[in-house]
């Protein structure tokens, strides 16, 4: 919005031509105008930053042998004093301005990053990638808050996440790198997150982190797994009911599906999990009772508690989105899981029973929602427990050809049915 | 604009400059006050010696007799007790989990493998940063030194103080590597 016609409308209330109230309605109607036209200025501007960032890094990565070491070192200071600046400029001066804020503060991220390393290089220092990654997002981190920029918190959850894969992996296994620092780092950009879905829930730069945060997190699980993989299977079950839970509120469930990545990787990560735990050799072998008190336990508690909590507020709301089976997939899990310590079999067959009622509830709603792509999905989801089951039961050839030949026609049929009743609309 | 606001945002932004600028002086520090140091370079697997941007080194003395090896675990942080021997290269005193209580000049480095009563480390300056497009030429240099045998003429300069050590270049019959590589040319 123009400052004339901030100013007019400043003049104009003062005369008492439009009421408060509608020159209120005008800035706003016009402000989300801009909003929307300059959504891909901005996108142009993060992109262009991220490239001519990287681009400053690559030319003094060169490591101009010809120059003095004094030399070197204030070249390694300098994209960092300009991005500052230019930081600076646009808090000051360009506040509020999309484009110069996320574009300045991209700037300034990779800045930080680069400096460090050209440090390190001009010294020849020997690299620790660990360190070096946390210092760099730790110094980054005030960037989202200060400037409110959205781009820096995209980015510091990716260097977080690198951080938590490279510093719990390393080369020898001898040495038990249990490293717990992601958590906190990561529970650091949580109100900023926050305060974002508060202001503009559904955002483009909402719908990113809302698939961002959920990948991070997935990623970073596996990063406990030490001893006891089965309570990390545990673990990761409860994860993904929590983000269906939550995908699955009322605040998420408006935004499409493509924005919301907490319904899609929570559904998708909770049916290929199940799918991996139907098989034999998951009951068959020793289960591991050492060390089961160990950091997958607690990340197992912790999760599953936080998953049933989400649901029973949702069910005190009066929330029944999604699929109640998906929903407490994690909760059946447990109790197979314990159930297997006496039965394997009985558990094993009842996971399959799971699976087979999840994909057929898929189906159900898919129907009632006259959603194709879910019904096609809980298609799926049968086929591939009886493609898996292809490997480790003793059906014969002529059950295992009919039970495909039934998942090929209902294919056909349930998209031919749902097709012409479009049609017919 | 809030004034608090913009305060902590040049607070944040003196931070930003700290730590690199911290990096500086203490790498700074070393090289100038520290006590230099020749470590002799041993003949490498050349196809592994440069890796784009920077060499990698392979140190002549990377390993010392100890008598409790098995108490070391690998990737364990370990202290290099420094000397210096007849010809005037590095030399290993000791090898300690332990930064030293007397006053001896050391090296933090990482424990590797145990083998034949002797435990290998990894010393941390085993990365030299060269120009990209001169890697390739300082490539040549090296394997030609290495085929001449006067590899024994080849160092690298280290600067050592507290258990820290800068490398500050690396030596080939007495001419920088980065010369080398730019006559090479």
């Amino acid at each position: 919005m123009s400052k004339n016609f901030t100013k007019e409308l400043e003049e104009l209330t003062k005369a008492e031509i439009i009421s408060d109230d509608t020159a209120e309605k005008i800035r706003n109607y016009y402000h989300t105008r801009e909003s929307n036209s300059s959504t891909m200025l901005i996108a142009f501007a993060v992109i262009g930053a991220i490239l001519v960032g990287l681009g400053v890094i690559l030319i003094i990565a060169h490591n101009w042998d010809n120059l003095s070491r004094p030399t070197k070192v204030v070249f390694a200071f300098m994209p960092l004093i300009i991005a500052q600046l230019l930081c600076g400029f646009s808090l000051v001066k360009k506040q509020g301005q999309a484009v110069w804020v996320e574009s300045t503060s991209i700037l300034l991220f990779f800045a930080v990053g680069a400096s460090i390393s050209l440090v390190s290089q001009v010294y020849n220092m020997h690299g620790n990638l660990g360190a070096f990654l946390f210092v760099w997002s730790l110094l980054s981190l005030p960037i989202i808050y200060i400037m409110r920029s959205y781009a820096a918190s995209l980015l510091y959850i990716i260097v977080i996440t690198y951080y938590a894969v490279e510093s719990n992996y390393s080369w020898s296994f001898s040495m038990n790198r249990e490293n717990m620092h992601y958590w906190w780092m990561f529970l650091l950009v949580v109100p900023s997150y926050l305060m974002n879905f508060k202001k503009s829930p559904h955002s483009n730069s909402i719908r990113v982190h809302n698939w961002i945060i959920p990948i991070s997190l997935t990623i970073a699980l596996s990063t406990l797994s030490h001893r006891s993989e089965d309570f990390l299977y545990m673990a990761y079950l409860s994860l993904f009911g929590f983000f269906y839970a939550l995908g699955n509120a009322s605040v998420y469930s408006q935004s499409k599906r493509r924005g919301n990545g907490f319904l899609v990787l929570g559904s998708l990560g909770t049916v290929s999990l199940l799918l991996t735990l139907s098989f034999n050799w998951f009951w068959e072998r020793s289960h591991n009772t050492e060390n089961i008190f160990g950091l997958e336990f607690i990340a197992a508690s912790l999760t599953s508690i936080a998953a049933l909590a989400l649901i029973g507020w949702q069910l005190k709301q009066n929330n029944n989105n999604g699929i109640m089976l998906m929903k407490f997939a994690f909760a059946i899990y447990i109790v197979l899981y314990i159930l297997g310590n006496f039965s394997p079999s009985l558990s094993q067959m009842l996971i399959n029973v799971l699976i087979l009622s999840i994909g057929i509830n898929l189906i159900l709603s898919g129907t009632k929602e006259d959603h194709l792509g879910l019904i096609n999905y809980g298609l799926l989801v049968i086929t591939s427990l009886i493609i898996c089951r292809f490997f480790d039961s003793d059906m014969s050839f002529i059950i295992r050809g009919l039970l495909f030949i039934a998942v090929g026609a209902g294919f056909f049929t349930a998209n031919y049915i749902i097709l012409k009743k479009r049609k017919q609309k | 604009m809030k004034k608090p606001l913009l305060i902590s945002f040049v607070l944040v932004a003196l931070l930003q400059l700290a730590v690199p600028l911290k990096m500086v002086f203490d790498q700074e520090k070393i090289i100038a006050t520290g006590v230099e140091y020749k470590f002799r370079i041993a003949p490498v697997d050349p196809y592994d010696a440069f890796r784009g941007r920077y060499i990698t080194l392979n140190f002549e003395k990377n390993s010392f007799e100890v008598l409790n090896a098995d108490t070391f675990v690998r990737d364990e942080p370990i202290y290099i007790y420094l000397t210096t021997d007849s010809a005037g290269f590095a030399d290993v005193a000791d090898v300690s989990k332990k930064p030293p209580t007397y006053k001896t000049d050391f090296v933090s480095a990482k424990a590797n493998y145990f083998y034949d009563g002797k435990l290998s480390f990894n010393l941390p300056f085993n990365k030299f940063f060269m120009e990209e497009t001169k890697a390739p030429e300082a490539e040549k240099v090296y394997r030609e030194a290495i085929r001449r045998d006067d590899i024994q003429n080849a160092y690298a300069l280290v600067s050592v103080k507290e258990g820290q050590a800068v490398l500050k270049d690396v030596i080939i019959n007495g001419i920088s590597i980065k010369t080398l590589a730019t006559k090479h040319e």
